[in-house]
Order: C-alpha cells, then structure tokens, then sequence
C-alpha cells in the first residue's frame, strides 16, 4: 500500500482547517470534500484538482466537526459555539438547527444505515443520538459515573466525551472520553455496555473497520492508536510511532490499511496486518487535524488537513 | 623397621604403617592412601617398598592409582623428588604406564607442556584403554599449548570415556566460557552446572559459577559459591580465585573494609603479580576508597607491570598523561586497535567527538584484521552516535553489538504481544506473557549479561525515535531475564508516565525500589508522580528521602525540593506574604546551594531567575534566562521550554509585548508541537493586554479546540469578546460594520456565558465558577448587546443619513459637472468658433495674399509656416489654462464637502457623549457585582491555576478597579508562574530521565562488562 500526493492547496480557509469528511456521490454529481475551518466556514470540494465548489458561512467560533449522510445529499457541521447545523449539500439550504444544551458538540457521525446522527457531548458525558428523518432527539447514551465520586475529586469532568463511531453493522456506538476511556453502547438497547481501557490521555478520534464490526482503532493524546476487539474487551495491539498527540484516524475502505494524523506535522499510513507505519508524509508544517479515506466504490483518495491551512490530496493504492 | 605415618585427614591423628608388613593386597593401603589423600611421597615410598620385595604387581597398582594428575597436584611440594623416582622407573622399563604418567604430570606442573604432552602420548601408545585421566592430561596440555581445538576433542573423548568426569566437564566448560560468545557462554556456564552436580566441591566450577553470579548480581549466591570453594581446596590460585570473587562481591555492595581484607587474602595466595593481577587492582580500588593512597599507588604500579597499557590504572589521577601516551601510542603504530580502542574509551567522558573518531577507527582496524568487535566497543559507538543525534548510525551500531537473539523479532516487529483484556491493560506491560508464550512455542528467550547494556541503550534509542512499543517490549524482556535491572524500571515508569498511566508508573517505581530501597533515581521519580498526583507533602517526604539517599551530594533532588518551596510559595491559596516569603527565600537558599555545587546547573540556574522574576529583578532574571536558554541549545537530552516560557514571561512582565508574543509562539513550535493550551493562554492573555482583541480570541478558540474541558478557557474567551465589544462602543469613531461585529461577537459571548451558567449548576464547580457571577456577565453582556443594538441601528441610522447626504454630494457633484462641462462645451465651441474666425480670416488673408503673390509671382513661404506655429502654441497654452481653472474649482468643492462632515461629525459626538454616559453608567453597575466574586474566584481558582483570572483580574481592573499597572502585572505575573510552574515542576524530572541514563549506561556499565569492576 502507498500513498502519492496528488495536489495540495495552500491556504484553503483563512485559519487552521480542523476537520474533514468526504461526502458520497449522488446522481448527478461525483464525491466531494467537505472541511471545517476556524475562521467559522465549511467549505466543499471538488476532487481531483481541489476545486472550490462552495463556501458555507454562518457559523460562529469555528468550526470543529463535519459528518456527511450516507447519501451524499446532505451533511453536518457542528462549531464551538455548540450549535449543529444540517444542510443540503447542493442547495446549502439549512434543513435543522440542533442543540442540547447544556451538552457540547464534538465529533459526529451518521449511522451506516443513515437513520441517526451520533453527537459526542463533550462535558454531558454522553452520546446525543439524533433522528435523521425528524431531526429530533432519540436518544442520550449516558456514561455511567463512578459510583459515589468524592466531593474533592477534580476528576469529574474526565469522562468528557470527544469523540464517536459507529461500528459498520449500526449495532454499537463507542465513544471516547478526556481521561482516554472507551464506552461502548448497544443502540438497540441504548444501553452501556462496557468500557475498554489502555489510554490515560484525551481519545480524539475513534473509527471501526468497515469490514469487521469488532474491530475499533482509537488515537490519542499519548501518540499511540490501539486497536481493540470491542466486543472481546480486548487490547489486540498498540502502535506508537508519532512525536506527539494522535488527533485523527481513518481506516481504509477495504480495511487494510489505516491513516492517522498527529500534532508532530506528519500523516501516517499504517498496515494492519504488520501493525506497522508503512509511510510517513510530511507535507504539512502544523498540526493534521484531519484525515479522511475517499468512499468504498470511488477511486482511492485520502484527504488530509492541518492547522497550517492547507488541505493535501493523495492517491491511495 | 621402618615405619611411614599416614596424617589422617582434618584431624591431628595419624595411621601407622609398618614397610615390612605391607599388605599382599594392595588395595587396603590404596584405600587408605586415597581415602586420607596422603602427600605423593607416601605413595612413592609405598610403592618403592613393594618394589624393593620384588611384588611388582603391587608396585604397579599403587603406581597407577597414585600418578593421576590430581594427586600429583596435591603433592605439588615433592614435584622433584616425584620426578627422580618416576625416573627411576622409567630407566627401567621404557613403557611403564604409570610412571609415564607421573612424569607427565611432573612436567606439566613445570611448565614443560610439550615434554609432558610426549609422555601422555607414549602412555596412550602403550595402553590404549587408559584411564580418562590421560586425555584429560592431553587436553590440558594441547590447551597450554594454544592447540585448541585439539585440546577439545581430547576434553570430549575424556567425557565420552567417562562422562561424569568433573575435570573433563570444567576443562570444556571454560573453553565454552572464553569464546565469549552468548552462546558458548551459555553451553560453559550449562556444563559448569553440570560438573557442579556430579561433584559439588570442585573449587573450579564453584569459582566460575560464581563469577556468573557475580555478573548477574546475585551476591549471595557468589558468597555461598566461593565459600564453599575455598573449603575444598588448598590449591593457592585456585584459593586466590575464590578469594577475590568474595572480595568482588563485597566490593560492588561497597562493603570496603571487607573487600579489602580479601583481596588481601587473595594477593596473598597468589605469588607472582602476572600470574593473577585483579585482585592486586581491586585492593588498589579499595586502598583508594579507604584513603591508603601509598599502598593503592603500590598494587596499581604492580598492575602497571603486568598491563604496562592499562589504561583503567593510568586514568586514576593522570587521564591527561594517559591520553597523551595512547596519542603517543597510536601514532607510532596507527595499526595498533587496541591502542585506539583505549583511546577511545579515555576520551568518551572529555571529547565525544575524538573519541567517536578513534573509536570507529579502531572499529576499522579491527575489522581488516579480521578480529571481532568487542561488544562494549560497539556499544560505546552506539551511545556516542546516539548523543549527537545520529539515530541511525546508532541504531546500526546497536544492532551490531547485540548480534543475533531474540530481540530482532522485537525489533523489527515480527513478535507482537498478544491481546490482553482491555479492562486490565493497566497492568499489561508488567506482563510476562509475551515471553512466556515464546518459550512456550519452543523459542529461546535468552539474553546474556553482555548484551544487556546494550540492549537498553537501543530501547532507550527506541524511545527517541517514539517507537515506545518495541522500547517496553524491550525494557520487559531485559526485566524477565534481569529483575534486579533498576534502570529498566525506571525507563518503563517514564514511558507510562508520558503516556499519563500514573498508577503503572508508581507501581513500576515501587518495584525498583523493592530492588534498591534507597535508589536515589528511583525516589527522585517518586517524588515527582507525587507531586503530579497532587500528594504534596508525600512528595516532599521522598524528595527528602531521595536527597538523604545521596547525602545532599545530588542536585537534582535539592533542586526538586527547591521547586517544591517555590511552589508552595506561589501556591499558597491564602497568599500569606510571611510564609511566601520564607519559601521563596528557602527556594532561592536551595538553588544556591546546588548552583555552588554545580555552577553549569541549567536548572538551579533557571529557578534562581524564577525567584529574581518573582521578586521583581526582571532585569536580572532576563540576563539569567537568556544565559540558559542559549547553553541548552545545542543538547538534544536538555530540553528547557521553561526558560523560552520565562523569558517571555519577563518580556510581558516588561511590557514588550511583541517579544513575548513571539517567545511564546517559538516556544510552543519548537518543544510542543503547538499543542500546549496552557502556553496558548499565556498567548492569549498578552494578546489581550496589547488589545490585540481578534487575535486574543483566535487564540483561546485554539486552546479550547486543544483542551475541550476547560471551560476556564471559555470563560476567557467571552469575557475576551465582552471586552472587545465594550471597547468598540467606546470607540469614538466606528463603523456600522464595526457595530455589527459587535452585535454578534455579544452574541456570542452571551451564548459562551449562558453555556457555562448552565454547565455551572452541573459540574464545573471545581473550576471555581460562581454561576452567580457568571449569570452578571450573560446581564452585562445583553445590556451591552441591547445598547449595542441601539447603537447599530443609531449608527446604521447615520449611515443611511451619510448615504443620504453623499447621494444629495454626488448629485450636487453630478449637476456641478454636468454644469462644467456644458461650460467647457460652451467655451469649447467659442474657441473653435474663434479659431474658425481666425482660420477663415487666415484664409481670407492667404487668399488675399495668393491673389497679391499671384499678382506679385514671387513669395515667401517660410514666414507663413511660422505664423502658423506660433498660432498652435498659443492654442496649447490657452487649454493649460482652462485644466488649471477646473482644479481650482475642484478645491473649493472640497472645502466645503469637508465641512459638511465637520458638521456630521459633531452630530456623532454628541451621541457618543450619551453614549459615554451610558457606558459609564454600565461600568459602574456592572463590576460592584465582579469585583465581589473576584476574590472568591481567585480563591476556588487558586487551586486549578488556569488562570482564568490571569484575564479575569486585568479585565475588572482595567474597567473598574484604578490598581496601579505596576501591581496588576505583578499579579498576573505571579499567577502565570503558578502555572508555569506546574509545566516546570516535572522538568527535571526529565533531566533525570534523559540524562544521567546515557553517561551511566556508557560510562558504567562498561565497566561492570570489562574483567575488572569499578565501582566508582
């Protein structure tokens, strides 16, 4: 497996770009790149050449997630002000403005299936689950908290959940938290199931293979990405590689390979199979916030966005 | 009649035997002979006395029984007389056997090894089923002679004969242990053990097996071993051996007085220096140790003679002269590698660099002469490579030493531990498992002692290259093998510590200190994870400990438990200026104290400019600062963000605001991958004093984005919004746009507030938020939205009225040039008119003129072209006029445009006097409630030191409070240190971590893999 870089635009957004999705093709048009920015935009698009399609202004504070439904026809992006904005990709007509105060919004993530959108909420310790059809919410997959917490513990605020997946079968939902704990729900249930253990330090991005259900990869502040059997409660490997902090991963399409993006400026890519880095970019010249696999079925893209404001196109193969 | 005594062993008693009454069967007296192991000259009279009766089968058996090389060994005093006899014998009969063998064993013990070879032989000649001893007295003999392999195959053939033959076994064993190869030392130290259970009192194998022992650490077994060994034997070097293992063990425990008592023992048994020179070193060491500098002198000349190049004995007092005799040394033979190597090793300490080159030149030398590298060469070149950031020269290096094992499969990710319960992992790298598994499946799990330096000096070049996985997989396999390995411990707890797994780190600590309950490294750690787990005065206790572990001659732990006093000083919630006084002053006492000691001490160097900052000599400090920073530069196991961080701080504390900015932000590129949120407050927070309203915002997004649960941070950045809002509306001059910014930057902020007020109630209390105060700022800030509001609208009232006036200025302006132009059309059509006129009487005249020359037939027309030039240039000139006329007119429509915004603008003052009122107004409502909650705020806040308040405080004061400038950024100066002090606290830490590792890994360890072990 290899990556080439295909093309990379220099100052993309005004600020640093911090995060990145692709959205499906539909009919009548072909997948597109959807960022999210700091200086309070989503922009979108259009591969090969980077085109810009459109820019989406109007949200405040920056913006700091983007999920797009299984569809392609309409997306999500969420900023610091807590507020989630879901669109239509083609027209950019809002369709629903959501909130659920006093809970943060952190990462985000559309079920497989389409049918709900998953909110990490951040100091609510919980996952929101959102209906897609009327946008209403379904759901709080709550954490449980320890029991009993001594008044002079700080510690409360560790289960703050930043990050969220699905697993490729829409059965379970793993968040991960500050204090680098793992939770995994049955959604069917809406029930907690167990927690994995291994991270001590803040669990940023948390993704499923698409072709196990078991299989769950999580990158973290301790610049390690453990791989887990979420259902076994298992610790299958850990991969250290990266100088610093581990803010964003992907797992390849076909599941063979990962990406993983890092404070120490570089996009990894890893293999599965030998657990090992077997490519090291160094393009960028700032924190990655952001790396994304192009959609099962298209050609095999990676998509990749930093803190220098750039985004960064490569061919995988 | 002659009568012999046989001296009954161990006692005093004797056995009476009458020559002429010798048994018929000589097996009773043989009996006795072997049982009382009688001197050799008993046996000879014996056996001459059965041969004076003519009872030569007799004769024969004593012989026979008595010539094996062992008895003769034990009658080393009657070597001549035995050889005058055999002699005898041997005069005789050409082929006796035994007496063959007897003189053999004479020679050998003379030294003659290749005469007592011959003799061997003969006997073997004559009778080929001869007892193992015969080999065995080949092989010996072929071992003296150098003919190795020979002297093993009749080591072999000896053990195939029989194969519980000790001698035979611990002849192989040594040969296996000189190879110095892991293997062969495995097979050696096997047969060693081998030998040991068949006959668990040869004083040889006791010797060696404790002499493994003593390598691997296990002193009590050496005592035990060596113990043993100098019961059953009187055999002066063997008894020498044995000696000096014992005085080793006590050596290396630092037991001196007895070390030197048996070193003392152990010269004495040996009776020429060259035949046994270590223990003549060791008593040096000791004497040294002991302050006997003339006897230590004496035993070090004596070793000297033995190993004239020695340059362990030179480096003792005279490096510089030793240095200087290996430069002399390699110069007179550059082929010489053995003189590099020495070189080489002498330099390590004083110049790397040098000693990289001589080091790799040896290396080469070597290499041509087809030798092997001894490891601890390759790995003191792995180390070199490695301080000066040559990884991968490094890492080549290190592999080389290492050679083949089963750490490569480690190494280069082959074996990958298996899946462990993800509910339990806290404990995994403790685990076995792994290698258990392997040995399981048959593999060899095997790591000999040789290689243990050098394989943690690769974990540790792992650890750099953050491959921290294979460093503990590492780190655990060194640990399996060696759990008495301290120094792996404690590089495993910094992996967990980094990796923020507190409990595995105390936990790993804890064992080593099981190890070694007063390793100061070890408690050092410990004070440091107390202090990360917020266990203040446990810390302190272990840093004392840790500080009377090495009786104050440590820095490190009188630096920590400076930082301690610093922070307690700064720390103190009450702000008791006695008691922050004191501590301060015992912060600074303690810096001194080691600066002192150690004047290149960075650290103590850095804490005494912090105590200057704090006191307010920003001068000073800076001076102190700036010193550090540039001697840290330049080591890549010295990292000092702190100092970048204090140097900024002074530059803020100074007011030289774009220097601190720039500190900062070189500060979080250059040591942390800008992901430090608490660098980005104080970014944030200079941002915000110089106004710099938009860039202080983006930043504390950023930090938010790096540090989502602090909400102290959102907290800033709507106060940040709040204020920039505030200030525009004061601003006499503004934009609608201006306005409208500010209407939605109060949205926001009211957003932020009421986010938190709603948070509040929940679980923020332990950031010390008040939702009562946080419900006054979501007041003020839609009080400031409504005025806002008014504003805008005010302003996009003006705005219009403005667009109103221009419109009416532009049409004015429009019907103004529609006028000029229709003049200038008008004055336009007059000229040409004019000029027409004028052509037309040119004309008129050149047709009179033509009609007058056609009357005249003759002209000039020169004068008429000029004429006619002339009449351009005046054209010209009358249309600069006409431009210069246009502008005039221009001017004047200026001025009096300019007074109409004079007028406009003098509207807007008037509103912004209301305006004024209005926000004074407000700011005298508003911060009556803040500046109540301030003090409480600071209180809660104290205990999480992001400073919130660090914004907070200058803000209230800033609009409310008159509190001198000076004071105010003294305050936000302290408090920023409260925090800085949190990132410095675990800093030495590091050093410790970093540091003093690589030079003990190099420069100590070695020793312990050389023959001879300093303890310094």
């Amino acid at each position: 497996m290899k990556l080439a870089g295909l093309k990379s635009i220099e100052n993309a957004h005004d600020e640093s770009v911090w995060t990145a999705t692709w959205v499906p093709a539909t009919e009548s048009r072909s997948a597109l790149l959807l960022t999210g920015s700091l200086d309070e935009t989503v922009k979108l698009w259009k591969p090969d050449d980077l085109i810009l399609h459109h820019t989406n202004s109007g949200h405040c504070l920056g913006v700091v997630s983007v999920a797009a439904h299984p569809s392609g026809h309409f997306a999500a992006s969420a900023s610091l002000d807590s507020f989630v904005r879901v669109f239509d990709v083609d027209t950019n007509n809002t369709i629903s403005t959501l909130e659920a105060p006093p809970s943060e919004v952190w990462q985000m993530c559309f079920d497989p299936k389409g049918t709900i959108l998953a909110v990490a909420g951040g100091g609510s310790a919980s996952v929101k689950l959102w209906d897609t059809a009327t946008w209403t919410l379904v759901a709080t997959l709550s954490i449980p908290r320890p029991e009993a917490p001594k008044p002079s513990d700080k510690n409360s605020s560790k289960k703050f959940v930043l990050s969220v997946a699905w697993s490729p079968d829409g059965k379970r939902v793993a968040c991960g938290s500050m204090d680098g704990t793992i939770s995994v729900f049955d959604v069917g249930r809406a029930k907690f199931l167990h927690h994995l253990e291994g991270h001590f330090m803040p669990v940023r991005t948390l993704a499923y293979s698409p072709t196990d259900p078991h299989l769950l990869f999580s990158a973290s502040d301790d610049a390690h990405v453990h791989m887990y059997d979420a259902e076994g409660k298992t610790l299958i490997g850990a991969m250290s590689g990266h100088a610093s902090w581990v803010l964003s991963l992907d797992v390849s399409p076909n599941g063979a390979a990962i990406a993983t993006g890092s404070s120490d400026r570089t996009v990894r890519l890893w293999d599965i199979g030998m657990r090992a880095a077997v490519q090291t970019m160094t393009n960028h010249t700032d924190q990655v916030w952001g790396v994304t696999f192009g959609p099962a079925g298209g050609p095999g893209r990676l998509a990749s966005v930093s803190d220098d404001k750039s985004i960064s196109l490569y061919d995988y193969s | 009649m002659a009568c012999v005594y046989i001296p009954v062993q161990n006692s005093e008693e004797e056995v009476r035997v009458a020559l002429d009454q010798l048994p018929r069967d000589a097996s009773d007296i043989l009996d006795i002979l072997k049982a009382e192991q009688a001197p050799l000259d008993l046996w000879l009279i014996i056996a001459r006395e059965y041969f004076k009766q003519g009872k030569l089968e007799q004769f024969r058996q004593i012989l026979e029984e008595g010539s094996s090389p062992g008895q003769l060994l034990l009658a080393k005093g009657e070597v001549e007389q035995a050889s005058a006899a055999f002699k005898i014998v041997l005069d005789g009969d050409r082929d006796n056997v035994p007496a063959l063998l007897g003189q053999a064993c004479v020679q050998f013990n003379r030294g003659r090894y290749s005469d007592s070879l011959e003799l061997y032989k003969r006997a073997l000649q004559v009778y080929p089923n001869c007892p193992a001893a015969v080999r065995l007295g080949i092989g010996l003999c072929r071992y003296k002679l150098g003919q190795y392999d020979k002297s093993r195959q009749a080591f072999q053939r000896a053990l195939q004969a029989n194969p519980e033959n000790v001698e035979a076994l611990v002849a192989l064993a040594i040969m296996d242990l000189n190879t110095h190869e892991a293997t062969g030392i495995r097979k050696g130290m096997e047969k060693m053990q081998r030998a040991f259970e068949i006959y668990p009192y040869c004083a040889m194998a006791l010797n060696y097996l404790a002499n493994h022992f003593f390598f691997t650490g296990q002193h009590f077994v050496v005592e035990q071993l060596t113990e043993t060994a100098l019961a059953v034997s009187n055999h002066g070097p063997t008894k020498s051996h044995s000696y000096y293992n014992l005085a080793r063990s006590y050596h290396s425990k630092g037991d001196y007085e007895k070390a030197g008592l048996y070193y003392m023992a152990s010269v004495k048994e040996v009776n020429k220096p060259r035949e046994f020179v270590f223990p003549y070193y060791g008593l040096g060491q000791v004497q040294l140790k002991l302050g006997d500098l003339k006897s230590a002198l004496a035993n070090f000349e004596k070793v000297l003679e033995v190993y004239p190049d020695n340059s362990e004995t030179l480096k003792l007092g005279q490096t510089e002269k030793a240095q200087e005799f290996m430069r002399k040394a390699t110069k007179i033979d550059p082929r010489d590698a053995q003189a590099f190597l020495d070189l080489g090793e002498l330099l390590i300490s004083s110049d790397p660099v040098a000693a990289l080159d001589s080091l790799k030149t040896a290396r080469t030398l070597l290499k041509k002469g087809g030798e092997g590298i001894p490891i601890e060469v390759l790995n003191n070149l792995g180390v070199l490579h490695f301080e000066r950031g040559e990884f991968e020269l490094a890492q080549q290096t290190f592999r080389e030493a290492l050679g083949d094992g089963i750490w490569l499969a480690f190494i280069d990710g082959k074996e990958n531990s298996p899946p462990v319960d993800a509910c339990a992992s806290v404990l995994r790298y403790k685990d076995m498992h792994l290698f258990q598994h392997l040995q399981k499946e048959g593999r060899v799990v095997d790591l000999p002692w040789s290689k243990v330096t050098a394989l943690f000096n690769m974990a540790r070049l792992l650890e750099q290259l953050h491959n921290t996985e294979t460093a503990s997989t590492l780190y655990c396999l060194i640990l399996f093998k060696y759990p008495d390995y301290i120094d792996a411990y404690l590089r495993f707890a910094a992996i967990a510590k980094a990796r923020n797994n507190l409990q595995l780190s105390i936990e790993l600590v804890n064992d080593a200190l099981k190890v070694n309950p007063k390793c100061p490294k070890a408690l050092s750690m410990l004070g440091d994870l107390e202090l990360k787990n917020d266990d203040w005065v446990k810390a302190k206790e272990t840093l004392r400990a840790a500080s009377e572990a090495t009786e104050g001659k440590d820095s490190y732990d009188t630096l920590s438990l400076g930082n301690w006093n610093y922070f307690a000083a700064v720390r103190n919630e009450k702000r008791n200026p006695k008691l922050e006084a004191t501590h301060l002053e015992k912060a600074k006492e303690l810096y001194t104290k080691v600066l002192a000691q150690h004047s290149a001490n960075l650290y103590a160097a850095n804490g005494a400019g912090v105590v200057f900052a704090e006191k307010g000599h920003f001068d000073v400090s800076k001076d102190i600062f700036t010193q550090v920073q540039e001697a840290a530069s330049g080591n890549i196991f010295v990292q000092t963000p702190d100092v970048w961080i204090n140097l900024a701080h002074v530059y803020f504390a100074q007011g030289n605001f774009a220097l601190a900015v720039k500190m900062y932000q070189n500060c979080l590129r250059k040591f942390f991958y800008n992901t430090d949120s608490q660098i980005l407050l104080y970014l944030a927070r200079t941002h915000y004093e110089a106004e710099q309203w938009q860039d202080c915002k983006k930043t504390l997004l950023r930090a938010i984005h790096l540090a989502p649960s602090n909400y102290a941070l959102r907290f800033d950045a709507g106060v940040v919004m709040q204020k920039f809002s505030a200030l525009t509306l004061q601003k006499e001059k503004r934009t609608a746009d201006e306005v409208r910014l500010t209407v939605s930057e109060l949205g926001n902020a009211v957003r932020v507030f009421k986010q938190l007020s709603a948070s509040a109630a929940s679980n923020l209390h332990f950031y010390g938020f008040d939702e009562k105060k946080i419900d006054t700022h979501v007041e003020y800030c839609k009080h400031l939205l409504e005025a806002a509001r008014v504003h805008l609208k005010n302003a996009e009232h003006e705005e219009q009225k403005n667009r109103h006036k221009q419109e009416a200025l532009r049409q004015m302006a429009l019907a103004e040039e529609a006028r000029r132009k229709a003049e200038e059309q008008r004055k336009f059509q007059l000229e040409r008119r004019m000029r027409e006129d004028e052509l037309k009487q040119v004309r008129q005249q050149e047709e009179h003129f033509e009609r007058i020359k056609e009357q005249w037939k003759s002209s000039t027309s020169s004068k008429r072209r000029d004429r006619s030039e002339i009449d351009d240039e005046e054209g010209g000139n009358s249309e600069k006029r006409r431009r210069k006329g246009g502008k005039r007119r221009k001017k004047d429509k200026h001025s009096r445009s300019r007074y109409e915004t004079e007028d406009v603008e003098a509207e807007i003052m008037d509103d912004q006097e209301e305006l004024e009122d209005e926000n004074a107004k407000i700011n005298y409502r508003e911060p009556s409630g803040q500046i109540n909650d301030q003090d409480d705020y600071a209180e809660e806040n104290a205990h999480d030191p992001l400073a919130a308040a660090g914004l907070e405080d200058s803000d209230a004061e800033d609009e409310v409070a008159p509190e001198s400038t000076a004071s105010r950024r003294r305050r936000a100066w302290s408090e920023s240190d409260d925090d800085e002090q949190l990132d410095r606290q675990p800093e030495p830490g590091e050093i410790r971590e970093n540091y003093p590792d690589m030079p003990g890994s190099d420069g100590g360890k070695l020793d312990e893999e050389g023959a001879i072990n300093d303890d310094e």
